[in-house]
């Protein structure tokens, strides 16, 4: 077996211990899924909601993570059950502050108050500035749909909306990412 | 500029357009360079979304998260925190899975080690596991095998290491072996017993790190 295979199936195996050990309230096993976790879904956070509350929700989720341990049944990886209560607990978030101003887009420049800078694959963080400043619907949809992957109907049930407004906004946060990326 | 078709591109580019309309937009697009253009540019976004890497959080968070942990467990009664007081929901099978991870990770990473000193002539520690480590077998399978195959390599490492070491190994192994032996025939008699199925896997798991401590220790003075 070729020596990166082996260390992605010994990797697999071992987060597979990790979140039985923690499920019978290991905090060691724990802390170690926390490690592997931590950045996937602190940059999740990041940029599903403003970057000063990264912090404390990644803490929520974590914590809501150790107490729904034991629904975690291990019938899909631990990540990807970790990631879908990530995205719930942002989601809950914003429901719970009321943060609902710029949910759609209204006007065809969302993007007028970004600094323009030239497209280049070395300036990724500058598309990170660009998707921070959309907003906060388009950014959303926009993060669920081309950043982690999950289909219209999903992202539909998940923000209460219908798959059309899922692809409406998906499509604005594109062009004005496209239109602020090229000029 | 915009026409009726702009704002289907998104459609396009993720492959959503049935196949009358995306025949019809394609015929489009070879006549309109906006529309073209545009297709590009939505790619390009999409591509550099897809490329995006994930980073840590700027200071360590787990303190917290942990400080929150043991506030919690503070305030439940011990055996009702959220998640232990309900039945645990691993099965049998799911638990040996969990715990021979854990050894062939000890086997894999002791193997990964010693395969990379070129200068071991002797056999390396966790050979087999190499090829032994396969999704086709059954986890109950691996246990057995790998266990066998950490304690051959044990075996032949032994002379690595002093012998009072040795000897506190082995004592050691011989106790967790009982307490593996004992949970597996209690199990058979009650294989749904939550108490029983934790106990095998924590048991199991003490004798990988056991394991694990063990070879490295042997890897570090080969």
């Amino acid at each position: 077996m070729p020596r990166q295979v082996l260390e992605d199936t010994l990797t697999a195996d071992s987060i597979a211990a990790d979140s039985a050990l923690a499920a019978s309230g290991d905090a060691t096993a724990f802390e170690r899924l926390y490690r592997t976790h931590v950045a996937r879904v602190h940059t999740l956070v990041r940029r599903m909601l403003d970057a000063d509350e990264a912090d404390d929700v990644t803490q929520d989720v974590f914590i809501r993570a150790w107490q729904k341990l034991s629904t975690f049944r291990g019938e899909s990886a631990f990540g990807t059950w970790l990631h879908r209560l990530a995205v719930n607990v942002v989601l809950a978030r914003r429901k719970s502050v009321g943060i609902e101003r710029g949910r759609f887009i209204n006007g065809p420049e969302p993007l007028e108050g970004v600094t323009s800078r030239p497209v280049t694959p070395e300036l990724s963080i500058d598309f990170e500035e660009a998707l921070s400043n959309l907003p906060e619907g388009a950014r959303q949809v926009f993060v669920l749909h081309d950043v982690e992957g999950y289909r219209h109907e999903e992202i539909a049930r998940m923000l209460g909306v219908v798959p059309g407004t899922s692809k409406s906004q998906l499509h604005h946060a594109r062009m004005a990412l496209r239109r602020h990326l090229d000029r | 500029m915009n026409d009726q078709w702009t704002n289907r591109l998104s459609e396009y580019v993720d492959g959503e357009l049935d196949s009358t309309e995306r025949a019809t937009l394609e015929a489009h697009l070879a006549t309109c360079g906006h529309c073209y253009a545009t297709l590009g540019e939505l790619r390009q976004v999409v591509a550099r979304a897809q490329s995006l890497s994930n980073s840590e959080p700027e200071s360590d968070l787990w303190p917290d998260i942990h400080a929150r942990l043991t506030q919690d467990a503070a305030r439940l009664t011990p055996g009702r925190r959220p998640g232990v007081s309900r039945r645990f929901s691993f099965s049998v099978p799911q638990l040996l899975a969990a715990s021979i991870a854990l050894v062939l990770l000890s086997g894999g990473g002791a193997w990964l080690a010693l395969e990379s000193r070129q200068s071991t002539p002797a056999p390396t520690v966790a050979s087999a596991p190499r090829t032994r480590i396969t999704r086709e077998a059954t986890w109950t399978g691996r246990t057995d095998v790998a266990i066998a195959d950490l304690q051959t390599a044990l075996t032949q490492n032994e002379s690595r290491l002093d012998t009072a070491t040795v000897r506190i190994v082995r004592q050691n192994l011989a106790i967790i072996d009982r307490a593996i032996a004992d949970a597996r025939i209690a199990l058979q008699k009650d294989p749904g017993n939550a108490y029983l199925n934790l106990h095998l896997a924590n048991t199991m798991r003490r004798k990988v790190e056991l394991l694990r401590r063990v070879n490295d220790m042997a890897a570090a003075r080969s």
